[in-house]
């Protein structure tokens, strides 16, 4: 009798061992798929579940203490804004609102659907419009994005169904802010007004539902039966979190995803490229990196110096053999496809790298040659590439014999706080949209109050001049004058702008559709 | 009589010391992992909003989150909300430590228990052939093979084994604990997957949840099994060179009987320790396991938080990783107490 306890856990190890070897179950996507049910209704969405690995994770689902990209991925798939950004578009339009504009620069009146309903029940009407922005500015979240209505003054309830928003200052912008996850329109009489909600709680107006939320490991939406608009092309989705990305490829490429986007490193994805059963998607994109030298500390205080460096940078290797592709040249600090956007770095510093010219700019000002110069980088922010990045950067700044480059770098941690303390003459930065219109990229990097240690005031008057500025045609012109500016002084190198990338399982659809510059990634759009 | 008395009271007693001294223990671990990060630069909003906003708008967000007062009021005020047991809320997202903990913990602890079931399987199996045929092939096979598992890296094992058995045969999953339609749909009662599966009788769901754990539990085990290996070898080879096993064997004792009913009870005793010891390494070793299969444990929120500069969970979690070594420890120390008839205190 007392031996039998010693073959438990043979017994134990034996019996794993044969469930593990049992039939091997589909991928659950493809089971869900097989299992699901026909529908009857027209306007139904397909019975499809579509699993999206990334390794991005959420902050908030609650949109007064969310300003990440995965946190707004969801709300904007989940909830609604007054405005939004259609795929490709490159100006807002109504969402929530059926109609919105400026009464004067600093008024603008939204006018709601009708007929809208919360996943509570309860119909979305003028004060939850108020409610929301308000509760936004009162709860002022360490994590949220009331920063970007600091322009804002007030939220007036005209009638059940109009609201009007005060301005402090003319800002032509707003109807871009109004598109951001920030500002998702929440029920007044279910969210609380002084803190932010569970997350996960999330009552909205969008295509999905919430129906799971699993910290750390999963998130899941189902299509909302009482969504105003067009069915998803998916009855859910299951958004899966990884803490690597090498294990996100493999499970890809095992099929236990269908698609992987955020974030696969450059090489990954070219691995990925040749495998078959699997295709990778690319469209625009909006995130950028940039060279960024500290206008107070040498030698980056003298303009020579920082033009020479222009003229050296040769962003197509760059993009190239750091990258595989999967970035391109930034030639302006408004990306490609934005409003205004002008080659203003081609156009002034040449295409490929002129040393001739850059060291002409050197030997006029009077500056010796090799010119030493300490260059920071961070590992752990800005992807696993970072390294390569500035190795390469450092090279062809070395080349001619022109510079003397010393390369540092230390935690993202360490790195933020001295970055923009003035100890660093320059260093590496990168930036992705609030919302697709360039001031959010113009007006954050070089006006006087900018996050960066520039104090750049000479375009502050262009600043002004395009915020107050509603025509898109005049606007458009300040924009280019601005970037003609930033060029000629260039306190930034613009380097490289990023490509949307995703690898997917072959037949999965609608990927490169909602590929824009305004970063939401429309899972109603996807399907299989 | 009052030899065993006085070894009940003595082993009473010296229980009674250890659970005592777990208090100040807990708090010299609490204050140092509470210094530790603050020492380290950075902070969870900079962490999340360096480079996006001004040094005087992050600056109000650390104020506004109480992150520039004194360090001692911080410090007292976490002590004071430890006593009630109130463990904080994370920094990142706003979740009660607790909940991480128990949310996360139930699937570290089911890694754990089947990684030490593949270790004790593996490692003891092993040993015991290793020692009893010496210097034999088998002996120098399960001694290559102890060094070469623990030797090597656990992530370098675990993307060998997902490229071999996940992407190249397609018999086993990479990552996660289960699949995502199976996760949603099960009744997390006990939170150990493979037991809710039974409980509801869903002989898939187990077989899925099976399936996902076999890579994880084999990676995480062999490496502790290493250990497992040499131990027993040693310990098998110094029985069979015993007194009583010579005299066994003089009485005519099959020598099976020999190995498996004198010589392997008595080898098998330290182990009991080193199972002990192996613990602390068992959870290391589960926060690269975790990383690497994508497992939901409490060591991949160990590295999310820590990489966010979230003090708040890293305390908690590492404060309970280290009560959870030193009550282990304890169990260990007195189960061979009670095994071992020859440990006084």
């Amino acid at each position: 009798m007392h031996h039998r306890w010693k073959l438990f856990p043979i017994l134990m190890a034996l019996g794993l061992i044969l469930a593990a070897c049992g039939t091997a179950s589909p991928s659950a996507s493809t089971a869900a798929s097989q299992a699901a049910a026909s529908t009857t209704e027209s306007t139904a969405p397909a019975a499809v579940t579509i699993v999206h690995g990334t390794t991005d994770q959420p902050i908030s689902y609650d949109p007064a203490g969310a300003y990440d990209l995965p946190s707004w991925n969801v709300i904007y798939n989940v909830m609604g804004t007054l405005l939004t950004m259609e795929p490709g578009a490159e100006t807002p339009t109504p969402d929530l609102a059926e109609s919105c504009q400026f009464d004067d620069p600093q008024t603008y009146t939204c006018t709601l659907r009708s007929g809208v309903k919360f996943t509570d029940g309860s119909d979305l009407d003028a004060n939850d419009v108020k409610f929301s922005f308000e509760r936004n500015t009162a709860i002022a979240d360490p994590n949220g994005a009331s920063s970007l209505n600091a322009n804002l003054e007030e939220v007036e309830v005209v009638d059940p169904m109009t609201v009007t928003f005060h301005l402090a200052a003319p800002d032509a912008t707003w109807p871009f802010v109004l598109t951001t996850g920030g500002n998702a329109i929440v029920p007044s009489d279910a969210y609380p007004a002084d803190q932010l909600m569970d997350s996960t709680t999330m009552i909205g107006t969008g295509p999905y539902k919430m129906t799971d939320f699993q910290p750390g490991v999963s998130t899941t939406l189902e299509a909302n039966p009482d969504y105003y608009g067009d069915p998803p092309a998916n009855s859910k989705v299951i958004i899966q979190y990884f803490d690597s990305s090498a294990t996100l490829k493999l499970a890809l490429e095992n099929g236990e995803v269908d698609l992987a986007y955020r974030s696969l490193t450059p090489t990954e994805l070219g691995d990925l490229r040749t495998k078959d059963g699997i295709q990778v998607v690319d469209g625009q994109g909006a995130e950028i990196r940039y060279l960024n030298f500290n206008l107070n500390l040498p030698p980056g205080d003298q303009l020579a110096v920082r033009k020479a460096a222009a003229y050296l940078v040769d962003r197509q290797a760059i993009a190239d053999n750091v990258y595989d592709g999967t970035v391109e040249p930034l030639w302006s600090m408004n990306p490609a496809g934005f409003t205004g956007h002008v080659d203003s770095f081609k156009d002034m510093y040449g295409s490929s790298p002129d040393p001739v010219a850059a060291a002409k700019v050197l030997s006029d000002a009077g500056i010796s040659t090799p010119v030493d110069i300490e260059i920071w980088w961070t590992p752990t922010h800005y992807g696993d590439s970072s390294a390569d990045e500035y190795t390469e950067i450092k090279r062809q700044l070395e080349d001619d014999g022109l510079f003397n480059v010393t390369l540092m770098s230390t935690e993202w941690q360490e790195y933020t706080g001295a970055a923009f303390t003035d100890q660093y003459p320059a260093f590496q930065l990168g930036w992705f949209p609030d919302f697709p219109d360039p001031d959010n990229y113009l007006g954050s990097f070089y006006a006087s109050t900018s996050f960066l240690n520039i104090h750049y005031s000479e375009v502050d008057d262009l600043i002004a001049a395009e915020r107050a500025e509603t025509d898109p045609a005049a606007r458009a012109t300040i924009f280019e004058q601005i970037q003609q500016k930033v060029a000629e002084d260039t306190p930034i190198i613009p380097i490289w702008q990023g490509k949307q990338v995703a690898a997917a399982l072959d037949g999965v659809t609608g990927i490169a559709d909602t590929f824009d510059p305004s970063f939401i990634f429309r899972y109603w759009l996807i399907s299989k | 009589m009052a030899a065993v008395t006085s070894s009940a009271t003595s082993l009473r007693r010296y229980a009674l010391t250890r659970l005592a001294l777990l208090l100040p223990m807990a708090w010299i671990l609490m204050t140092l992992v509470f210094l530790l990060m603050r020492v380290a630069p950075g902070d969870p909003i900079s962490a999340a909003l360096g480079g996006r906003l001004t040094q005087e708008e992050l600056a109000t967000r650390r104020a506004a989150a109480g992150f520039d007062r004194p360090l001692i009021f911080q410090y007292l005020e976490y002590l004071g909300d430890v006593v009630r047991l109130d463990f904080g809320r994370t920094l990142v997202d706003n979740r009660p430590v607790t909940s991480v903990i128990a949310d996360h913990g139930t699937a570290t602890l089911e890694l754990t228990l089947a990684a030490m079931l593949v270790a004790v399987v593996v490692g003891i199996g092993i040993g015991l052939l290793a020692g009893r045929f010496r210097d034999s092939p088998i002996d120098l096979f399960g001694r290559l093979f102890g060094i070469v598992i623990y030797a090597a890296p656990i992530f370098f094992l675990g993307f060998l084994a997902q490229l071999i058995f996940g992407v190249w045969f397609h018999w086993l999953p990479v990552s996660g604990r289960a699949s995502p339609l199976v996760a949603n749909q099960i009744d997390q009662v006990t939170h150990l997957f493979l037991i809710d599966t039974l409980l509801a009788g869903d002989w898939d769901a187990f077989v899925d949840v099976a399936r996902h754990l076999v890579l994880p539990a084999i990676t995480l085990g062999l490496v502790i099994g290493g250990v497992f290996i040499r131990v027993v070898r040693v310990n098998v080879i110094q029985t069979l060179r015993g007194d009583y096993v010579e005299a066994a064997r003089a009485r005519g004792v099959p020598e099976r009987q020999v190995v498996f009913r004198h010589a392997f009870k008595n080898a098998l005793v330290p182990v009991i320790t080193i199972m002990g010891l192996q613990f602390a390494l068992l959870l290391s070793g589960a926060v690269l396991t975790e990383q690497t299969y994508n497992w939901p444990g409490l060591g991949s929120q160990l590295i999310r938080y820590l990489n966010n500069r979230d003090y708040i969970a890293v305390q908690g979690i590492i404060t309970f990783f280290a009560l959870i070594v030193v009550l282990v420890s304890l169990l260990i120390d007195l189960i061979n107490a009670w095994v071992d008839p020859r440990i006084r205190y």
